[in-house]
């Protein structure tokens, strides 16, 4: 039997997709706050934009993230979301932050990871570790 | 590569030395279907190879389309940067670099890149520092790339490519002034092309544009470097030759009649022959007071021309 709405499960469910979209947004918030004073906010969003635009065949909620140089818009990506598995939504972004890193490393090799992975990696692990408890 | 690219590249190159120590600086271009490197003059060409295949991989990195660096149409312009001269040892390497996207409004039309024999040369200030340096550059050259399509649609005729008539009606004062106050000749020739209406009627508009621009393009062939072309009208045409005496006119102008009349030219699926018509004014000849009565001599001479047509007439005082 499917769980309705309002059900226990259901409400499981919202539950854990809110903190996947939690912890990533406050990750990618990280990352655009480290990345943007190196690179500025325009180069920044070209590349966000790129990424979610490579990415959406597979992860097709990653293009509603609205990206301006103003920063990203979540409103929508939460609506979309409210469908979706964690696990989905874990993976899509983690596969995003995945094509970032290697974007930023084709570019500068060592210079934005150098300063991103003191801030953000101690992040991504945090954000496992509540995602997946062991 | 547009003068004016060469120019900020050039600029920003000669800046970019006094502030970090780098062995290149590369802008990569896209422009149409050519592919641009620009780096200094001192790279040995080992590194030059390799700053290519680096920012080849970017490229394709960033999304665009895949770039086979061995077959690629680059052409590679190697200035001189100054003040600073760079030395590169001629075998080193490439270890490490920067390379930013150069872009707008969400357009991504070339990189730029330091490089460096050195490993790890560069830090997060360099990278601010750069990046603040490439959107500055891209918005420059996003300037000049709009500012040089206003021009072009400004003074060339979209259907031909000759200058318009704007452009005739600025370069005949330029010459004119020349002309009047220098004592020089100047000569006009106004050309039409004869039954054209009937070009239109029997083929359509479609073909009887590709006529335009065949005969235009038969036009620029037969002038001197330093006369212009111009469309002045539906089926008119109009040549200005600086320096050109009445006989050096009428060269021209039978130069043409001649390789019109021997045409054969491609309609549809039919071939046509076609004549034109051409009148010359010159000055000092004509005695014409203003540049304005100099085009109104050559349009009195081509009006006597399409009487008999497929013949070239010089201004005739006496017959108007």
């Amino acid at each position: 039997m499917n769980a309705g709405p309002g059900s226990k499960e259901d409400k499981k469910i919202k539950l854990s997709i809110d903190l996947v979209l939690d912890l990533y947004s406050s990750l990618l918030i990280e990352i655009w706050e480290i990345v943007s004073s190196l690179i500025g906010e325009a180069i920044l969003s070209l590349l966000l934009n790129l990424t979610t635009q490579k990415l959406k065949d597979k992860y097709p909620f990653l293009a509603s993230l609205k990206i301006t140089e103003e920063g990203i818009a979540w409103n929508k990506v939460r609506e979309e979301c409210r469908t979706l598995s964690p696990i989905e939504a874990h993976r899509g972004f983690q596969s995003l932050i995945n094509h970032l890193f290697h974007l930023f490393s084709a570019l500068a090799e060592g210079v934005i990871s150098r300063e991103l992975f003191p801030k953000v990696f101690p992040k991504v692990k945090e954000a496992e570790r509540i995602l997946f408890p062991k | 590569m547009s003068f004016e690219i060469k120019e900020i590249a050039e600029s920003a190159g000669t800046n970019l030395s006094n502030l970090f120590d780098f062995s290149s600086f590369a802008v990569f271009w896209k422009e149409g279907p050519t592919l641009y490197l620009y780096q200094d003059e001192s790279c040995p060409p080992s590194f030059t190879q390799e700053v290519k295949k680096n920012i080849a991989q970017v490229w394709s990195v960033l999304g665009e389309e895949q770039i086979d660096v061995d077959r690629m149409d680059l052409q590679i312009e190697k200035p001189k940067l100054k003040p600073r001269a760079f030395n590169i040892d001629s075998q080193a390497t490439l270890k490490s670099h920067l390379t930013l996207p150069l872009a707008i409004e969400g357009e991504i039309f070339g990189c730029i890149s330091i490089n460096s024999e050195q490993s790890n040369a560069f830090d997060a200030q360099d990278l601010q520092f750069f990046s603040v340096i490439g959107s500055q550059m891209a918005t420059t050259l996003k300037h000049f790339q709009r500012f040089s399509s206003v021009k072009t649609m400004a003074i060339y005729d979209t259907l031909t490519g000759l200058f318009n008539r704007r452009y005739f009606e600025e370069r005949l004062g330029v010459e004119a002034q020349k002309a009047f106050y220098g004592g020089a000749s100047l000569s006009l020739v106004m050309i039409d092309i004869d039954h054209f209406k009937k070009v239109n009627d029997t083929f359509g508009h479609t073909e009887g544009d590709k006529v335009l621009r065949e005969i235009s393009s038969l036009l620029k062939t037969s002038v001197r470097k330093k006369d212009t072309v111009a469309r002045y009208g539906g089926e008119e045409f109009i040549l200005i030759l600086p320096e050109a005496g009445i006989e050096e006119s009428l060269m021209i102008a039978e130069r043409i009649r001649r390789l019109v009349e021997n045409g054969p030219f491609e309609v549809g699926r039919a071939r046509i022959n076609l004549t034109v018509s051409l009148g010359i004014s010159n000055f000092p000849t004509h005695r014409a007071k203003s540049k304005e009565e100099l085009v109104k001599m050559a349009d009195q001479a081509l009006y006597d021309a399409k009487r008999g047509r497929n013949r070239v007439c010089i201004y005739n005082p006496v017959s108007h």
